[in-house]
């Protein structure tokens, strides 16, 4: 691999505002093998990450995407005048934790799990890009279906689907709250 | 609920502590803190330290109420979805009670639907907790596309027409139509969803379509007033963005870019 290549490979990470993809990778740089390109992003991974950077680059939604490191929120926040970047509700991350899990899934199916309507959480969700309708249900009323989308991987910093806290992880969690009561 | 609880609870096996009681104890807890009913349901099994498959429903059905006739101002369709899980909680007590032969499996359990919800909603909690970790996290990282593209595609910046604004494009054509045609065209059956298709892969080849123009190609009132209606699904559905850049200009749309894409993998 060529110092060339990783300067490449940076700079279209770098212009890219979405996660870019080993394979979008390869298709840029038409006859690089796989592998090299691999090492290039794997370099840059580790150099971004050493200490005297402020960016770094980070796996998420399939690809690699630049980001500022967490600890320079605070001025960063300064420097776009932003007060602070509001987090999920309590419901609408309930609301999309059901998605994440249950996908594809509809209002109806969500609202029971919770015990409480989830219109509101949904369209919220919606509006912020977290989640996307994907068709209709063939069942009476023909209800629609939600599935998450791309933003919402890239929002939780997850590489796929597959990153979702897993069932021994959870599992793992209430025995701990279960541990404190005791 | 304060009116109806005494009446019901008789079918209870020990006497219904007043509510006050509890407050008297030392802990006070709004309604509204409460996700829904589950998530209350939740707090008191934990709070008295209950083995969730083997709830005492009497005495967790008293405490439930016990949080209702607290509620100062929830709205009405909180409320329903609170007194909904009482009805269960006392139609699964009035189960048990009834006499039977056999002793039931546990499979049979009454509380197994109860239970098998709390442990549902327990797990989305727990997964809701390291989600909630993950964005705090991630919250802080900026990405570069918070700062707005200088161009963009071609989701400039445009005024989103609201469906009433089709509605009224579409009435102000058929009624062009209707003026210079007044043939009596015979139907031809046209589904919603055939037509969705049609349009769908319309919108994907040419990317973008001229509203009046596409109606304009129909040949039967009753075609036009199908796709019409599907382009009304698709931007309700948020499938298709529909812009117009001036008043009385044509309308024209577009699938939205996330759109195009899943239906570019799928």
């Amino acid at each position: 691999m060529t110092d060339d290549l990783k300067a490449l490979v940076e700079s279209l990470i770098f212009v890219s505002q979405e996660p870019v993809s080993l394979e979008r990778l390869q298709a840029v740089l038409e006859g690089v093998p796989a592998a090299d390109i691999q090492a290039a992003v794997d370099e840059l991974v580790a150099g971004y990450g050493a200490g005297e950077r402020g960016i770094h680059i980070i796996r998420a939604g399939g690809g690699w995407i630049f980001s500022t490191k967490p600890g320079h929120d605070r001025e960063v926040r300064r420097l776009l005048q932003i007060e602070r970047k509001n987090r999920l509700s309590s419901a609408g991350l309930e609301t999309l934790a059901v998605i994440a899990y249950r996908q594809p899934v509809t209002q109806s199916e969500i609202s029971a799990v919770r015990g409480v309507d989830s219109t509101g959480s949904l369209k919220t969700l919606l509006d912020k890009k977290l989640i996307k309708i994907v068709g209709r249900k063939k069942a009476p009323g023909n209800p629609l279906v939600y599935r998450t989308s791309e933003e919402f991987l890239l929002y939780l910093g997850l590489d796929s689907l597959e990153g979702l806290p897993s069932e021994t992880e959870i599992a793992k969690i209430l025995e701990e709250e279960k541990a404190v009561e005791a | 609920m304060t009116e109806t609880s005494p009446e019901i609870l008789p079918v209870e096996d020990a006497p219904l502590a007043p509510p006050a009681a509890e407050a008297a104890e030392g802990y006070q807890v709004r309604l509204d803190v409460f996700e829904g009913p589950l998530d209350l349901l939740l707090f008191l099994i934990r709070k008295k330290k209950i083995d969730i498959h083997d709830i005492p429903i009497a005495a967790i059905t008293r405490d439930y109420l016990g949080y209702l006739d607290r509620k100062t101002e929830i709205n009405l369709d909180r409320e329903a979805e609170f007194v909904f899980i009482a009805a269960l909680l006392i139609y699964i007590k009035s189960q048990m009670l009834l006499p039977r032969e056999t002793d039931l499996a546990e499979h049979e359990d009454p509380r197994r639907v109860l239970v098998d919800r709390l442990l549902e909603y327990s797990r989305v909690k727990a997964a809701c907790s390291l989600l909630r970790e993950r964005e705090d996290v991630q919250i802080l990282q900026w990405k570069r596309d918070f700062i707005p593209p200088l161009h963009g595609e071609s989701e400039l910046e445009p005024v989103e027409l609201s469906l009433f604004d089709l509605a009224e494009s579409f009435f102000l054509m058929m009624k062009r139509r209707e003026a210079d045609d007044t043939r009596i065209i015979r139907g031809r059956d046209v589904s919603t969803e055939v037509k969705m298709k049609e349009l769908v892969t319309l919108l994907h080849e040419r990317s973008v379509i001229d509203f009046l123009e596409y109606f304009e190609s129909h040949a039967s009132l009753e075609e036009a007033l199908v796709s019409f209606f599907c382009i009304l699904e698709l931007v309700k559905s948020r499938v298709a963005v529909a812009v117009q850049d001036e008043l009385f200009k044509t309308i024209r749309v577009w699938l939205r870019k996330d759109a195009r894409r899943t239906a570019a993998h799928d």
